[in-house]
Protein backbone atom coordinates (compact mmCIF):
# COMPACT_ATOMS: atom_id res chain seq x y z
CA UNK A 1 0.00 0.00 0.00
CA UNK A 2 1.10 3.86 -0.57
CA UNK A 3 1.51 5.56 2.22
CA UNK A 4 -1.83 8.02 0.98
CA UNK A 5 -3.64 4.62 1.15
CA UNK A 6 -2.48 3.73 4.59
CA UNK A 7 -3.40 7.11 5.44
CA UNK A 8 -6.90 6.87 4.10
CA UNK A 9 -7.12 3.54 5.11
CA UNK A 10 -5.69 3.54 8.95
CA UNK A 11 -5.87 7.32 9.49
CA UNK A 12 -8.36 8.95 8.18
CA UNK A 13 -11.24 7.05 9.47
CA UNK A 14 -10.27 8.73 13.22
CA UNK A 15 -10.93 12.03 11.82
CA UNK A 16 -14.05 13.04 14.15
CA UNK A 17 -12.22 11.29 17.10
CA UNK A 18 -9.01 13.62 16.16
CA UNK A 19 -11.32 16.55 15.82
CA UNK A 20 -13.37 15.96 19.16
CA UNK A 21 -10.20 15.64 21.20
CA UNK A 22 -8.98 18.93 19.35
CA UNK A 23 -11.72 20.64 19.82
CA UNK A 24 -12.37 19.91 23.61
CA UNK A 25 -8.57 20.32 24.01
CA UNK A 26 -8.26 24.16 22.32
CA UNK A 27 -12.28 24.84 23.43
CA UNK A 28 -12.48 26.46 20.03
CA UNK A 29 -14.42 24.70 16.50
CA UNK A 30 -12.32 26.70 14.20
CA UNK A 31 -8.55 26.19 16.27
CA UNK A 32 -9.52 22.32 16.18
CA UNK A 33 -9.65 22.47 12.68
CA UNK A 34 -6.01 24.14 12.39
CA UNK A 35 -4.98 21.90 14.93
CA UNK A 36 -6.36 18.57 13.26
CA UNK A 37 -5.07 19.63 9.84
CA UNK A 38 -1.90 20.37 11.14
CA UNK A 39 -1.68 16.73 12.94
CA UNK A 40 -2.23 14.95 9.56
CA UNK A 41 0.33 16.89 8.06
CA UNK A 42 2.85 15.58 11.19
CA UNK A 43 1.07 12.00 10.72
CA UNK A 44 1.73 12.11 7.14
CA UNK A 45 5.69 12.67 8.15
CA UNK A 46 5.41 9.82 10.91
CA UNK A 47 3.75 7.29 8.86
CA UNK A 48 6.19 4.95 9.07
CA UNK A 49 5.78 4.86 13.07
CA UNK A 50 2.41 3.38 12.64
CA UNK A 51 2.02 0.08 13.78
CA UNK A 52 -1.03 -2.06 12.61
CA UNK A 53 -4.02 -2.04 14.98
CA UNK A 54 -2.94 1.04 16.93
CA UNK A 55 -3.83 3.72 14.14
CA UNK A 56 -6.38 5.87 16.92
CA UNK A 57 -3.78 6.35 19.98
CA UNK A 58 -1.05 6.87 17.33
CA UNK A 59 -3.12 9.03 15.67
CA UNK A 60 -4.35 10.63 18.93
CA UNK A 61 -1.41 11.35 20.28
CA UNK A 62 -0.35 13.48 17.38
CA UNK A 63 -3.68 15.36 18.11
CA UNK A 64 -2.61 15.93 21.27
CA UNK A 65 0.61 17.18 20.61
CA UNK A 66 -0.40 19.21 17.74
CA UNK A 67 -3.18 20.36 20.54
CA UNK A 68 -0.55 21.30 23.23
CA UNK A 69 1.70 23.32 20.83
CA UNK A 70 -1.29 25.55 19.54
CA UNK A 71 -2.14 25.71 23.58
CA UNK A 72 1.35 26.92 24.29
CA UNK A 73 0.89 29.62 21.01
CA UNK A 74 -1.91 30.83 22.31
CA UNK A 75 -1.52 31.06 25.58
CA UNK A 76 -2.52 35.02 25.57
CA UNK A 77 -6.00 34.38 23.83
CA UNK A 78 -7.53 32.33 26.12
CA UNK A 79 -10.92 32.96 26.36
CA UNK A 80 -13.34 32.68 29.57
CA UNK A 81 -15.50 29.41 30.13
CA UNK A 82 -18.40 30.76 29.82
CA UNK A 83 -17.97 32.19 26.12
CA UNK A 84 -16.40 28.96 25.27
CA UNK A 85 -19.03 26.63 25.48
CA UNK A 86 -21.93 29.06 24.78
CA UNK A 87 -19.75 30.09 21.11
CA UNK A 88 -19.11 26.76 20.61
CA UNK A 89 -22.72 25.71 20.52
CA UNK A 90 -23.20 28.10 17.95
CA UNK A 91 -21.53 27.01 15.77
CA UNK A 92 -21.81 23.05 15.05
CA UNK A 93 -23.14 20.06 15.12
CA UNK A 94 -26.73 21.60 15.97
CA UNK A 95 -28.81 18.23 16.19
CA UNK A 96 -26.83 16.61 18.97
CA UNK A 97 -26.92 19.58 20.92
CA UNK A 98 -30.33 20.16 20.08
CA UNK A 99 -31.36 16.43 21.29
CA UNK A 100 -29.67 17.09 24.40
CA UNK A 101 -31.41 17.79 27.28
CA UNK A 102 -31.75 21.12 29.23
CA UNK A 103 -28.50 20.38 31.12
CA UNK A 104 -26.14 19.25 28.99
CA UNK A 105 -24.56 22.66 27.88
CA UNK A 106 -23.87 22.58 31.47
CA UNK A 107 -21.92 19.33 31.54
CA UNK A 108 -20.04 20.28 28.55
CA UNK A 109 -18.91 23.79 30.66
CA UNK A 110 -18.31 21.84 33.48
CA UNK A 111 -15.92 19.62 31.47
CA UNK A 112 -14.14 22.60 29.43
CA UNK A 113 -13.93 24.25 32.39
CA UNK A 114 -11.86 21.73 33.96
CA UNK A 115 -7.97 21.97 33.93
CA UNK A 116 -6.17 20.55 31.03
CA UNK A 117 -4.89 17.02 32.56
CA UNK A 118 -7.63 16.36 33.43
CA UNK A 119 -10.07 17.34 30.66
CA UNK A 120 -8.21 15.43 28.00
CA UNK A 121 -8.69 12.03 30.41
CA UNK A 122 -11.96 12.38 30.40
CA UNK A 123 -12.45 12.99 26.79
CA UNK A 124 -10.35 10.04 26.14
CA UNK A 125 -12.13 8.17 28.68
CA UNK A 126 -15.99 9.50 28.61
CA UNK A 127 -16.35 9.91 25.03
CA UNK A 128 -13.63 8.18 22.95
CA UNK A 129 -13.65 5.34 25.53
CA UNK A 130 -9.65 4.48 25.28
CA UNK A 131 -8.60 2.23 27.92
CA UNK A 132 -6.19 2.98 30.70
CA UNK A 133 -3.82 1.62 28.54
CA UNK A 134 -4.63 3.69 25.69
CA UNK A 135 -4.58 6.74 27.86
CA UNK A 136 -1.26 5.76 28.93
CA UNK A 137 0.16 6.10 25.80
CA UNK A 138 -1.46 8.81 24.21
CA UNK A 139 -1.15 11.48 27.22
CA UNK A 140 2.24 10.35 27.99
CA UNK A 141 1.48 9.19 31.62
CA UNK A 142 1.52 5.96 33.58
CA UNK A 143 -1.39 3.71 33.91
CA UNK A 144 -1.91 4.87 37.91
CA UNK A 145 -1.66 8.58 36.52
CA UNK A 146 -4.30 8.12 34.16
CA UNK A 147 -6.48 6.43 37.28
CA UNK A 148 -5.57 8.95 39.76
CA UNK A 149 -6.26 12.13 37.06
CA UNK A 150 -9.74 10.57 36.27
CA UNK A 151 -10.67 9.64 39.72
CA UNK A 152 -9.53 13.79 40.37
CA UNK A 153 -11.47 14.72 37.15
CA UNK A 154 -14.61 12.91 38.12
CA UNK A 155 -14.26 14.43 41.53
CA UNK A 156 -13.81 17.80 40.47
CA UNK A 157 -16.89 17.30 38.22
CA UNK A 158 -19.27 16.62 40.91
CA UNK A 159 -18.36 19.10 42.94
CA UNK A 160 -18.51 21.88 40.09
CA UNK A 161 -20.92 24.79 40.54
CA UNK A 162 -22.02 24.40 36.80
CA UNK A 163 -23.55 21.14 37.50
CA UNK A 164 -26.70 21.28 39.28
CA UNK A 165 -28.20 18.36 37.48
CA UNK A 166 -25.88 15.88 38.75
CA UNK A 167 -24.99 17.28 42.18
CA UNK A 168 -27.88 15.89 43.75
CA UNK A 169 -27.59 12.34 42.87
CA UNK A 170 -23.83 12.36 44.72
CA UNK A 171 -25.35 11.10 47.90
CA UNK A 172 -26.54 7.96 46.36
CA UNK A 173 -29.08 8.83 44.40
CA UNK A 174 -30.11 6.28 41.98
CA UNK A 175 -31.12 6.27 38.06
CA UNK B 1 -13.30 -13.57 52.37
CA UNK B 2 -10.64 -12.67 54.85
CA UNK B 3 -11.15 -8.95 57.04
CA UNK B 4 -7.35 -8.40 56.30
CA UNK B 5 -5.13 -9.00 53.31
CA UNK B 6 -7.84 -8.25 50.31
CA UNK B 7 -9.01 -5.56 52.12
CA UNK B 8 -9.29 -1.98 51.06
CA UNK B 9 -9.65 1.32 53.02
CA UNK B 10 -12.06 4.15 51.76
CA UNK B 11 -9.77 6.12 50.37
CA UNK B 12 -7.87 3.28 48.40
CA UNK B 13 -11.59 2.35 46.93
CA UNK B 14 -12.27 5.48 45.68
CA UNK B 15 -9.61 5.52 42.88
CA UNK B 16 -10.65 1.67 42.50
CA UNK B 17 -14.34 2.26 42.43
CA UNK B 18 -13.51 4.60 39.11
CA UNK B 19 -11.22 1.57 37.68
CA UNK B 20 -14.08 -0.96 38.28
CA UNK B 21 -16.58 1.67 36.75
CA UNK B 22 -14.51 1.69 33.65
CA UNK B 23 -13.93 -2.23 33.21
CA UNK B 24 -9.95 -1.83 34.23
CA UNK B 25 -10.43 -3.76 37.34
CA UNK B 26 -10.23 -7.52 37.66
CA UNK B 27 -9.22 -10.67 39.62
CA UNK B 28 -8.19 -9.85 42.96
CA UNK B 29 -8.52 -6.02 43.40
CA UNK B 30 -11.83 -6.17 41.45
CA UNK B 31 -13.39 -8.74 44.40
CA UNK B 32 -11.50 -6.70 47.18
CA UNK B 33 -12.76 -3.83 45.88
CA UNK B 34 -16.74 -5.94 46.03
CA UNK B 35 -15.90 -7.03 49.45
CA UNK B 36 -15.01 -3.19 50.70
CA UNK B 37 -18.35 -1.79 48.89
CA UNK B 38 -20.69 -4.77 50.06
CA UNK B 39 -20.25 -3.22 53.86
CA UNK B 40 -19.46 0.59 52.79
CA UNK B 41 -22.77 2.41 52.48
CA UNK B 42 -20.36 5.54 51.74
CA UNK B 43 -18.84 3.77 49.12
CA UNK B 44 -21.54 2.28 47.69
CA UNK B 45 -22.73 5.71 47.80
CA UNK B 46 -19.70 6.50 46.12
CA UNK B 47 -20.16 3.90 43.32
CA UNK B 48 -23.62 4.59 42.32
CA UNK B 49 -22.42 8.68 41.69
CA UNK B 50 -19.46 7.54 39.40
CA UNK B 51 -22.15 5.37 37.38
CA UNK B 52 -24.56 8.15 37.34
CA UNK B 53 -21.75 10.56 36.28
CA UNK B 54 -20.38 8.66 33.50
CA UNK B 55 -24.31 7.61 32.19
CA UNK B 56 -24.37 11.79 32.12
CA UNK B 57 -21.27 12.56 30.15
CA UNK B 58 -21.71 9.49 27.77
CA UNK B 59 -25.58 10.45 27.28
CA UNK B 60 -25.10 14.46 26.98
CA UNK B 61 -20.93 15.81 26.62
CA UNK B 62 -21.02 16.44 22.68
CA UNK B 63 -18.57 14.33 21.13
CA UNK B 64 -17.86 16.73 17.98
CA UNK B 65 -17.58 15.71 14.45
CA UNK B 66 -15.44 16.46 12.10
CA UNK B 67 -17.18 19.71 9.61
CA UNK B 68 -16.77 19.20 6.11
CA UNK B 69 -14.89 22.41 5.56
CA UNK B 70 -12.44 20.05 7.97
CA UNK B 71 -12.45 17.16 5.36
CA UNK B 72 -12.22 19.00 1.94
CA UNK B 73 -8.92 20.89 4.33
CA UNK B 74 -7.53 17.23 4.75
CA UNK B 75 -8.19 16.29 1.55
CA UNK B 76 -6.00 18.92 0.34
CA UNK B 77 -3.10 18.84 2.46
CA UNK B 78 -3.04 14.98 1.15
CA UNK B 79 -3.25 16.10 -2.65
CA UNK B 80 -0.44 18.26 -1.96
CA UNK B 81 1.58 15.95 0.20
CA UNK B 82 1.22 13.59 -2.59
CA UNK B 83 1.13 15.90 -5.51
CA UNK B 84 4.49 14.32 -6.93
CA UNK B 85 3.51 11.00 -6.91
CA UNK B 86 1.72 11.30 -10.30
CA UNK B 87 0.37 13.59 -12.71
CA UNK B 88 -2.68 13.82 -12.07
CA UNK B 89 -2.97 13.05 -8.64
CA UNK B 90 -6.61 11.71 -7.39
CA UNK B 91 -7.71 12.50 -3.96
CA UNK B 92 -8.58 8.97 -3.20
CA UNK B 93 -7.57 5.54 -4.40
CA UNK B 94 -10.62 3.99 -5.80
CA UNK B 95 -10.33 0.90 -3.83
CA UNK B 96 -10.74 3.51 -0.86
CA UNK B 97 -13.18 5.39 -2.40
CA UNK B 98 -15.34 2.15 -3.01
CA UNK B 99 -15.20 1.15 0.68
CA UNK B 100 -15.61 4.98 1.96
CA UNK B 101 -18.48 5.40 -0.43
CA UNK B 102 -21.25 4.28 1.78
CA UNK B 103 -20.16 6.14 4.82
CA UNK B 104 -20.20 9.41 2.77
CA UNK B 105 -23.29 9.25 1.44
CA UNK B 106 -24.46 8.13 5.05
CA UNK B 107 -22.68 11.15 6.69
CA UNK B 108 -24.01 13.46 3.87
CA UNK B 109 -27.74 12.20 4.95
CA UNK B 110 -27.31 12.79 8.48
CA UNK B 111 -25.56 16.15 8.07
CA UNK B 112 -28.08 17.81 5.42
CA UNK B 113 -30.63 16.30 7.88
CA UNK B 114 -28.68 18.40 10.52
CA UNK B 115 -28.05 21.79 8.29
CA UNK B 116 -31.74 21.32 7.88
CA UNK B 117 -32.40 21.24 11.28
CA UNK B 118 -30.21 23.84 12.39
CA UNK B 119 -31.36 26.19 9.52
CA UNK B 120 -35.04 25.89 10.69
CA UNK B 121 -33.79 27.76 13.56
CA UNK B 122 -31.42 30.11 11.90
CA UNK B 123 -33.66 30.66 9.55
CA UNK B 124 -34.73 34.15 11.27
CA UNK B 125 -31.54 35.26 11.51
CA UNK B 126 -30.77 34.32 7.80
CA UNK B 127 -33.59 35.78 6.19
CA UNK B 128 -33.25 39.46 8.37
CA UNK B 129 -29.80 39.11 7.11
CA UNK B 130 -31.05 39.02 2.92
CA UNK B 131 -33.58 41.06 3.51
CA UNK B 132 -30.71 44.13 4.71
CA UNK B 133 -28.78 43.01 2.09
CA UNK B 134 -31.62 43.13 -0.10
CA UNK B 135 -32.01 46.70 0.59
CA UNK B 136 -28.79 47.62 0.52
CA UNK B 137 -28.29 46.14 -3.44
CA UNK B 138 -31.55 45.75 -4.44
CA UNK B 139 -31.18 42.38 -7.29
CA UNK B 140 -31.83 39.94 -3.49
CA UNK B 141 -33.99 36.99 -4.33
CA UNK B 142 -34.75 34.70 -1.43
CA UNK B 143 -35.23 31.00 -2.60
CA UNK B 144 -35.65 28.65 -0.01
CA UNK B 145 -34.74 25.37 -2.67
CA UNK B 146 -36.49 26.98 -5.80
CA UNK B 147 -33.68 27.35 -8.40
CA UNK B 148 -32.93 24.70 -9.74
CA UNK B 149 -29.34 24.89 -10.82
CA UNK B 150 -28.54 26.43 -7.52
CA UNK B 151 -29.82 23.45 -6.04
CA UNK B 152 -27.78 20.89 -8.19
CA UNK B 153 -24.76 23.48 -7.69
CA UNK B 154 -24.88 23.24 -3.40
CA UNK B 155 -25.68 19.24 -4.27
CA UNK B 156 -22.73 19.17 -5.84
CA UNK B 157 -20.46 21.17 -3.79
CA UNK B 158 -21.82 19.16 -0.74
CA UNK B 159 -20.92 15.85 -2.48
CA UNK B 160 -17.26 16.91 -2.72
CA UNK B 161 -16.45 18.43 0.21
CA UNK B 162 -18.19 15.58 2.32
CA UNK B 163 -17.10 13.13 0.00
CA UNK B 164 -13.53 14.71 0.21
CA UNK B 165 -12.95 14.87 -3.41
CA UNK B 166 -13.41 19.21 -3.63
CA UNK B 167 -9.60 19.47 -5.40
CA UNK B 168 -9.16 17.33 -8.64
CA UNK B 169 -6.20 19.93 -9.32
CA UNK B 170 -4.57 20.85 -6.56
CA UNK B 171 -3.29 24.43 -7.25
CA UNK B 172 -3.15 27.79 -6.03
CA UNK B 173 -1.35 29.37 -9.70
CA UNK B 174 -4.11 29.80 -12.05
CA UNK B 175 -1.95 28.89 -15.03
CA UNK B 176 -1.46 25.42 -14.17
CA UNK B 177 -5.79 25.09 -13.53
CA UNK B 178 -6.50 26.78 -16.71
CA UNK B 179 -5.15 24.13 -19.20
CA UNK B 180 -6.23 21.54 -16.94
CA UNK B 181 -9.76 22.56 -17.04
CA UNK B 182 -9.58 23.25 -20.77
CA UNK B 183 -8.79 20.03 -21.66
CA UNK B 184 -11.65 18.53 -20.13
CA UNK B 185 -14.53 20.78 -21.54
CA UNK B 186 -15.76 22.42 -24.49
CA UNK B 187 -15.12 25.92 -23.80
CA UNK B 188 -12.58 27.88 -21.77
CA UNK B 189 -13.05 28.89 -18.47
CA UNK B 190 -11.65 31.93 -16.92
CA UNK B 191 -9.54 31.13 -13.77
CA UNK B 192 -8.97 34.36 -11.41
CA UNK B 193 -6.85 34.67 -8.72
CA UNK B 194 -7.37 37.51 -6.56
CA UNK B 195 -4.37 39.65 -5.10
CA UNK B 196 -4.91 40.26 -1.21
CA UNK B 197 -8.46 38.57 -1.05
CA UNK B 198 -9.25 36.39 1.61
CA UNK B 199 -10.07 34.35 -0.64
CA UNK B 200 -7.25 31.83 -2.23
CA UNK B 201 -7.67 29.83 -5.10
CA UNK B 202 -6.73 25.98 -3.94
CA UNK B 203 -7.31 24.48 -7.46
CA UNK B 204 -9.96 22.85 -9.29
CA UNK B 205 -12.42 20.18 -10.44
CA UNK B 206 -14.79 19.52 -12.91
CA UNK B 207 -18.67 18.73 -12.31
CA UNK B 208 -21.62 18.45 -14.25
CA UNK B 209 -24.71 21.43 -14.16
CA UNK B 210 -27.30 21.24 -16.00
CA UNK B 211 -26.70 18.28 -17.72
CA UNK B 212 -23.27 20.07 -18.99
CA UNK B 213 -19.25 18.90 -17.81
CA UNK B 214 -18.81 22.66 -16.18
CA UNK B 215 -15.62 24.18 -14.42
CA UNK B 216 -15.61 24.22 -10.81
CA UNK B 217 -13.11 26.61 -9.03
CA UNK B 218 -12.46 25.74 -5.40
CA UNK B 219 -11.59 28.82 -3.08
CA UNK B 220 -10.77 29.09 0.57
CA UNK B 221 -12.05 31.59 2.47
CA UNK B 222 -10.87 31.49 5.80
CA UNK B 223 -11.81 27.69 7.25
CA UNK B 224 -14.52 27.20 4.71
CA UNK B 225 -14.27 25.87 1.12
CA UNK B 226 -16.01 27.94 -1.52
CA UNK B 227 -16.68 26.51 -4.99
CA UNK B 228 -17.23 28.75 -8.00
CA UNK B 229 -18.96 27.30 -10.93
CA UNK B 230 -18.09 28.70 -14.16
CA UNK B 231 -19.84 27.90 -17.30
CA UNK B 232 -20.87 29.86 -20.33
CA UNK B 233 -23.45 32.55 -20.33
CA UNK B 234 -25.38 30.51 -23.13
CA UNK B 235 -26.19 27.82 -20.87
CA UNK B 236 -27.62 29.63 -17.92
CA UNK B 237 -31.01 30.63 -17.72
CA UNK B 238 -31.82 33.98 -15.51
CA UNK B 239 -31.48 32.81 -11.97
CA UNK B 240 -31.81 35.25 -8.97
CA UNK B 241 -28.61 37.15 -8.11
CA UNK B 242 -28.56 35.69 -3.95
CA UNK B 243 -30.21 32.24 -3.15
CA UNK B 244 -29.92 29.99 0.18
CA UNK B 245 -30.27 26.40 -0.40
CA UNK B 246 -30.02 24.42 2.44
CA UNK B 247 -28.07 26.92 4.46
CA UNK B 248 -25.92 27.17 2.22
CA UNK B 249 -25.70 30.67 0.18
CA UNK B 250 -25.58 30.35 -3.85
CA UNK B 251 -24.61 34.04 -5.49
CA UNK B 252 -24.54 34.30 -8.54
CA UNK B 253 -22.66 36.89 -11.24
CA UNK B 254 -21.78 37.40 -15.06
CA UNK B 255 -18.55 38.91 -16.60
CA UNK B 256 -16.29 37.81 -19.83
CA UNK B 257 -19.19 35.47 -21.12
CA UNK B 258 -19.50 33.35 -18.57
CA UNK B 259 -21.93 32.75 -15.23
CA UNK B 260 -20.21 32.92 -11.75
CA UNK B 261 -21.82 31.04 -9.30
CA UNK B 262 -20.56 30.51 -5.47
CA UNK B 263 -21.66 28.04 -3.14
CA UNK B 264 -20.70 28.29 0.48
CA UNK B 265 -21.68 28.14 4.01
CA UNK B 266 -20.43 32.14 3.74
CA UNK B 267 -22.25 35.44 4.88
CA UNK B 268 -24.53 36.21 1.62
CA UNK B 269 -23.12 39.73 1.57
CA UNK B 270 -19.65 38.19 1.36
CA UNK B 271 -19.85 35.77 -0.51
CA UNK B 272 -21.69 38.40 -3.94
CA UNK B 273 -19.22 40.64 -3.07
CA UNK B 274 -16.47 37.77 -3.75
CA UNK B 275 -18.53 36.53 -6.68
CA UNK B 276 -18.83 39.93 -8.32
CA UNK B 277 -15.27 40.78 -8.03
CA UNK B 278 -14.41 37.43 -9.69
CA UNK B 279 -16.58 38.20 -12.42
CA UNK B 280 -15.58 41.72 -13.01
CA UNK B 281 -11.86 40.59 -12.71
CA UNK B 282 -12.21 38.14 -15.04
CA UNK B 283 -14.15 40.76 -17.73
CA UNK B 284 -11.38 43.36 -17.24
CA UNK B 285 -8.63 42.14 -20.26
CA UNK B 286 -5.48 41.19 -18.57
CA UNK B 287 -1.96 41.82 -20.38
CA UNK B 288 -0.76 38.37 -18.70
CA UNK B 289 -3.66 36.57 -20.94
CA UNK B 290 -6.23 34.39 -19.19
Amino acid sequence: MTDRAVFEAQVLPHLDAAYNLARWLTRDPHDAEDVVQEACVRALRYLASLREGGARAWFLTIVRHASYDWIERHRDRDVGDAAIEVAGDAESEPAQIAERRGDSRALAQAIAALELPYREVIVLRELEELSYKEIASVAAIPIGTVMSRLARARALLRQSPMLHAIAPRRSGGER
Amino acid sequence: MSERGVSMNCAEAVVAIGARCDGELAGDAAAALDAHVAGCAACRAEQAALVALRDEIRAQAPRHVAPPALRARVDAELARAFAGAGVDARPVTPTIAARAKEAVLARARSWTRERRRWFAAGAFAGALLAVVVGALTGVVARHWGGDDVAVAAVESHVAATLGGHAITVASSDRHQIKPWLSARLDYAAPVVELADSPFVLAGARVDRLGGRPVATLVYRYRLHVVDVFVRPLADAGDAPALTMVRGFTVARASGAGMEWRAVADVEPAVLAAFVGQLARTAAVPSPVGR
